[in-house]
């Protein structure tokens, strides 16, 4: 907003009283949500922080199905796990302080009861074991994402309205009120000259 | 004196025996550093003409899974087709065991019924199997499948269909196939002459593999009856009293039940493998003891029937480390890991 080209009237100085204060609602808005957004990511980094030990166990039960695979070999492998029905998950979309981010909704747990071989089991039962944590961290990792993205364009926002927008404004508003000011003096000195001079004349 | 027939093929199968690798040399390919080495090295074997075909691109565990059994398959008959009378008949129903492997695949696929997914079969020509695989590939579930095995040797399976359906778990349909399998094979084992190593061995796998299924099963708290249910009906030193003594206690007490050897041994072993403190699965400790009782036949009874099913075993021992080989190669398992799950060595 550049000073210069702004017209030097009441109107205008009324309506950037009212800009500046819709402005620093806005703000205040803006910097709630970013608290909220921030908080959230906070909740859910405690989750991901689990990842590590669960990256752990999930290394485990991999190395239990290469047992497995090693031991009947592909195919047999492939043919124990067609018994096994698929895990029915469901994506919906979820709003956190106007950001979408996805919620996984398990469903029914695949059923690993026709497993017949032991080493198949026994890594089929670890993978399952950790389906429900796997989901959990894919959703938290997923959400992170979206709302990481967020936070920076409302930090963003923040800054530009904090740093810019609000002192241009407050800056024009102080320069319109100080040309109206010495409008108005310059009004008054002379009304009074020329009520000085028609003394004279009279 | 012995038949003629028997002497024959106990001195062909000497022959064809020499054609195993050794276990040195299966050492020496778990020793090497890829899976593409491990092909190399195998090219010099009986599996190097199918082998050789393979675009070196296209050498992966998978391809090399199917040329390994390809191969036993191949052996398998081969011995059936040299044998006569008693003893072919016998041999014959004991290659079925691939047979009955394929259908219990193609059933777990329509339990599955991932129709987008066909199951992997293994290779048998039309002339070694009955069974139209493609008519039951295109089965739409698994009632369907048995109901086209109703004209054939494994009729009873339908008897069981009641029960899968209760427990809706195709275990059921597999123990009905490995009884109708280990039934024939037990009948057949008595009309040979000179079967007391046939016995041996054949009674021996039919044995361990109930031992295999009460203790995979039992780990899992699944109920005695069940348990019961899938076990085979016929045995030969480990009675199925003591076994379904076993299903109906605690698996704890597994090695005072079982007091006869190997397989009050063998109770322990499998005890601490269920409790997860062996490296070794299961199946493998299982295995390890019928490979080795194939050994032990191999060099004691060389001039007996029994030689015949050894060698067989010992094939079969063969396509299986050197399936733990590649498929290990392949997903960088350590070389002492691989060392570690081989058979017989």
């Amino acid at each position: 907003m550049s000073v210069g080209r702004v017209a030097v009237t009441r109107g205008v100085l009324l309506r950037l009283r009212e800009q500046i204060e819709f402005i620093k609602r806005g703000k205040e808005l803006l910097q709630m949500k970013r608290d909220n957004l921030a908080a959230e990511t906070n909740r859910l980094l405690a989750k991901v922080g689990k990842r590590h030990e669960f990256d752990k166990r999930l290394m485990a039960a991999y190395d239990a199905l290469k047992v497995a695979y090693m031991t009947l070999g592909y195919s047999q492998v492939q043919s124990e796990a067609s018994t096994v029905g698929l895990l029915e998950t469901r994506v919906r979309p979820r709003s956190v302080m106007g950001v979408l981010v996805p919620e996984v909704v398990a469903g029914k747990k695949p059923i690993i009861a026709s497993i017949t071989n032991a080493s198949s089991y026994a890594a089929a039962d670890k993978l399952s074991a950790l389906i429900g944590e796997l989901l959990e961290i894919a959703e938290a990792e997923s959400r992170i994402e979206s709302i990481a993205q967020e936070l920076m364009m409302t930090n963003r926002k923040v800054n530009a309205l904090e740093r810019v927008l609000i002192p241009q404004t407050i800056e024009l508003i102080r320069y319109i009120e100080g040309r109206l000011e010495e409008e108005a003096l310059e009004e008054f000195f002379r009304a009074k000259r020329v009520k000085a001079v028609i003394r004279r004349v009279k | 004196m012995k038949p003629a027939a028997i002497t024959y093929i106990v001195t062909r199968t000497h022959g064809l025996r020499t054609h195993l690798i050794t276990p040195r040399d299966i050492q020496f390919l778990a020793k090497t550093k890829s899976l593409r080495e491990v092909s190399d090295n195998l090219l010099k074997t009986e599996y190097g003409t199918e082998i050789s075909k393979l675009p070196t691109k296209e050498v992966d565990a998978s391809t090399l899974e199917g040329i390994f059994f390809k191969t036993l398959v191949d052996r398998y008959f081969l011995i059936a087709r040299e044998a006569q009378g008693k003893m072919q008949e016998l041999l014959n129903a004991y290659c079925t065991r691939f047979e009955v492997e394929n259908i219990k695949r193609i059933l777990r696929a329509r339990h599955g019924n991932k129709i987008s997914e066909e199951p992997s079969l293994i290779p048998l020509s039309r002339e070694h199997t009955l069974v139209n695989f493609q008519a039951l590939l295109n089965a739409k579930d698994v009632d369907e499948a048995v109901g086209l095995l109703r004209e054939t040797v494994y009729r009873p399976l339908s008897e069981k269909l009641e029960l899968y359906r209760q427990a809706d778990v195709t275990m059921v349909l597999e123990a009905a196939l490995d009884n109708i399998y280990f039934g024939r094979l037990w009948q057949l084992v008595q009309e040979v002459s000179d079967g007391a190593g046939l016995k041996d061995l054949i009674g021996g796998e039919i044995d361990l593999h109930n031992l295999l299924i009460t203790f995979s099963l039992k780990a899992r708290d699944l109920s005695a009856n069940l348990i019961d249910e899938v076990l085979l009906s016929s045995s030969h030193r480990l009675p199925l009293r003591r076994l379904r003594a076993l299903t109906k206690g605690r698996l704890e007490d597994a090695p005072n039940t079982l007091t006869t050897p190997p397989f009050s041994k063998l109770a322990s072993a499998a005890l601490t493998a269920v409790s997860g403190g062996s490296s070794m699965p299961l199946e493998r400790i299982i295995l390890k003891q019928l490979y080795e009782e194939a050994s032990t036949a191999l060099r004691t009874r060389f001039l007996e029937a029994g030689y015949v099913i050894a060698y067989l075993l010992l094939c079969e021992c063969e396509a299986r480390n050197l399936l733990t080989i590649a498929t290990g190669k392949q997903l960088a398992v350590s070389e002492e890991q691989i060392s570690q799950n081989l058979l017989g060595i």
